[in-house]
């Protein structure tokens, strides 16, 4: 899951970002409207959290013009001001939750989580691949009951894998929505990690989930 | 009385007023003309009197005995609405005219003795039946002899009954005529307070929190309309100074929300698994950095809202300004080091000044230390003093970002930082130039800034020269 986080103010986009880097998120930090604008446009993100606050260009207008340029990420707001007509401004220009600052770590996070689990269509946010489940609330994967451990990057990959199970996933989507801006393409990581996460669900049981799509990229199967 | 409503007082005021003059007006108006209509009863009955004599006395006072033969020969008397008695000189009657009659009414002796003697006697008396009459009685005389007594009647009714009439006629008009007028005066205190309500309603809608209420005023000039302006004024200074208040919290609370958002969204980041002792430190270090931003937003805010207030006491002495310049020029060379932002003076004139050396410091320090935040790295500030036209003109002179035409009237406001200057340099409370305006104007100076973007600031302040040459020596 890519994340991109539009704040002026540099030490809140920090912290923002290492919160959100610990969830095994990508993260890529912009520090004005224009650049975030342009970002928001360029990379398929799966969240934007933007600050209302910013310098060039305010962020409702930056909201705007994405959604006129049919930028359907869900967006989340951060707004200093607790004033009720910023955020009704702010989600009248097509953002999916606000928050107010100061606000609580954990509460970025679990509304980072909620409106992920919304565009991937998952009500209760468990993802389920046969008897591989991955629950993003506790950051559990089991197989077949047994608890598997993962790094962050492991489970960033297996839980974009399992978000578009059945789908065949190019190495550049992956890379898009795994990895941030100082990814380099030219590394075989990808298949590195996917080695790493065959070796712990797939590896002495009888039917492997992560298939390899010749030429293309990787899928995680779906069919029984 | 105390509770009633002005117009209920006026009302009652107008009423009392108008009752009293209206009885006063009746009683005078009944006397008089109850006055007037005696004398004219009188004065007919004098003239009918003095008629029936010089009638009678062509006759030589002939013994009549009917009247009909009287009223025969002297058809005058017959016409005449009153009647007649001749009564002889022992006061027995001869005569009397037929509307009379039968009926008695004999002479008294107040008007017997006093025709004796020569006089004519008005007497009023009760008819039988309560009918009132008035009489007249007239000494006939020849020579020094009594001869006869002629008493001309004449019957009151008609008068009485037209003062009757006049009476009730007052008892009816008079009270009807009150209601009418407090009915009026009732509608007319009303219009006249109208405008009162309506200011009334005005204020208690502005006491609930509607500032942008303002009275519709009546063109005219009057009292009410000069209050409905002079209120309108007051209001139009609140609701600026509301809206300033409420601008200046809400700039507040956002300068002070940032730092907070950092310190809470840092320290639970740090605490939501055990970190390196290294991670702790950074933490604590950029929280500590956050709480001093803090205190000094809030000493800052403390500072101007005691300045507002007017609890700031300043020494005024004599202040060798040069000297001031010169220390804050070393200063901001420290202050620039890091990013080699160097600080050179100009024209530098020794200048002595009437003012609080404390805050003329913090003032140069403030200005010269946004110069240096505002500039880029390897850029010059430049400083100057100079005496022109009797006035101490400081500038203080950067090559740095600038501030855009329309934000440069802002600048002073409290909290207010355009963006290049928050892109720029995110410390800083917003602020600083407030304080610097106070400090100017407490001097009796004054501030200003021409900039550009992008091609850097220069505030100038112009102080008034002290004709104190030696700063040693105190002056006031």
């Amino acid at each position: 899951m890519r994340i991109l986080v539009v704040e002026d103010e540099p030490k809140v986009a920090s912290f923002i970002r290492r919160a959100l880097e610990e969830e095994s998120y990508a993260v890529d930090v912009c520090g004005d409207g224009l650049g975030g604008l342009d970002w928001a446009q360029t990379v398929n993100y799966d969240l934007i959290i933007l600050d209302l606050m910013l310098p060039g260009l305010p962020g409702v207008e930056v909201l705007k013009r994405a959604r006129a340029a049919d930028v359907k990420t869900p967006v989340l707001i951060l707004t200093a001001r607790s004033e009720v007509d910023q955020r009704v401004k702010g989600l009248d220009a097509g953002a999916d939750d606000y928050l107010t600052k100061p606000f609580a770590i954990e509460e970025l996070l679990a509304r980072a989580r909620a409106l992920l689990r919304r565009a991937g269509g998952a009500p209760t946010g468990v993802l389920q691949v046969e008897d591989l489940i991955l629950n993003p609330v506790t950051r559990e994967v089991t197989r077949n009951g047994q608890r598997l451990d993962m790094t962050t990057k492991e489970y960033a990959l297996l839980e974009y894998l399992m978000r578009n199970a059945g789908r065949v996933l190019t190495r550049s989507m992956i890379t898009e929505h795994v990895w941030d801006l100082d990814f380099d393409t030219f590394t075989n990581v990808i298949d590195v990690y996917i080695s790493y996460l065959r070796n712990k669900i797939d590896k002495g049981r009888d039917r492997s989930l992560i298939q390899t799509v010749r030429g293309s990229g990787y899928m995680m199967r779906t069919d029984a | 009385m105390k509770n009633a409503s002005i117009r209920v007082r006026l009302t009652l005021w107008y009423g009392l007023a108008l009752a009293l003059i209206l009885s006063l007006f009746a009683v005078s108006l009944y006397l008089v003309m109850s006055r007037a209509l005696r004398e004219q009863v009188d004065a007919s009955l004098e003239e009918a009197a003095a008629v029936a004599i010089r009638t009678l006395g062509e006759h030589r006072f002939g013994p009549f005995l009917i009247f009909e033969d009287l009223s025969q020969d002297f058809p005058e008397i017959a016409l005449l609405d009153k009647f007649f008695q001749i009564f002889g000189p022992a006061g027995q009657v001869t005569i009397q005219s037929a509307n009379i009659q039968s009926r008695e009414i004999p002479l008294s002796q107040t008007a017997f003795r006093a025709a004796l003697e020569g006089g004519v006697t008005f007497e009023s008396v009760q008819f039988e039946k309560g009918v009132p009459i008035r009489l007249l009685s007239f000494p006939v005389r020849q020579g020094d002899q009594l001869v006869n007594i002629l008493r001309v009647g004449t019957s009151l009714q008609s008068t009485e009954r037209m003062l009757h009439r006049l009476l009730i006629g007052l008892y009816i008009a008079s009270p009807v005529a009150l209601l009418v007028s407090l009915a009026g005066g009732w509608f007319l205190a009303g219009r006249a307070l109208r405008p009162v309500h309506v200011l009334t309603q005005t204020a208690q809608r502005i006491a609930a929190g509607d500032l942008t209420q303002r009275i519709q005023t009546p063109h005219s000039n009057d009292e009410i309309g000069q209050l409905a302006s002079t209120f309108n004024d007051m209001i139009g200074r609140l609701e600026v100074s509301f809206r300033q208040i409420r601008q200046f919290s809400a700039d507040a609370s956002h300068e002070l929300r940032t730092p907070l958002t950092i310190t809470k969204g840092e320290t639970e980041l740090a605490l939501r698994r055990p970190r390196q002792a290294d991670d702790y430190r950074m933490v604590l270090e950029s929280n500590l950095e956050e709480i001093d931003r803090m205190s000094r937003i809030v000493d800052e805010l403390l500072f101007l809202s005691r300045a507002d207030l007017g609890e700031i006491k300043l020494k005024m002495l004599p202040v060798q300004l040069d000297d001031l310049v010169r220390e804050v020029q070393q200063q901001a060379t420290v202050l620039g080091q890091d990013r080699h932002v160097t600080t050179v003076l100009n024209a530098l004139e020794p200048v002595v000044v009437l003012g609080d050396d404390l805050r003329l410091r913090e003032l140069l320090l403030n200005l010269v230390d946004n110069a240096v935040k505002y500039s880029c790295d390897g850029q010059t500030v430049t400083l100057s003093l100079q005496v022109v036209d009797q006035r101490v003109k400081l500038t203080v002179q950067d090559m740095g970002i600038g501030i855009s035409p329309d934000e440069q009237t802002r600048i002073f406001d409290r909290f207010y930082r355009t963006d290049e200057a928050r892109a720029h340099a995110s410390k800083g409370s917003g602020l600083g130039l407030s304080i610097c305006k106070w400090i100017v104007e407490v001097h009796k100076g004054t501030l200003s800034v021409h900039s550009q973007p992008k091609q850097g600031s220069v505030f100038t302040v112009f102080l008034p020269l002290s004709h104190a040459s030696r700063p040693d020596l105190p002056q006031v």
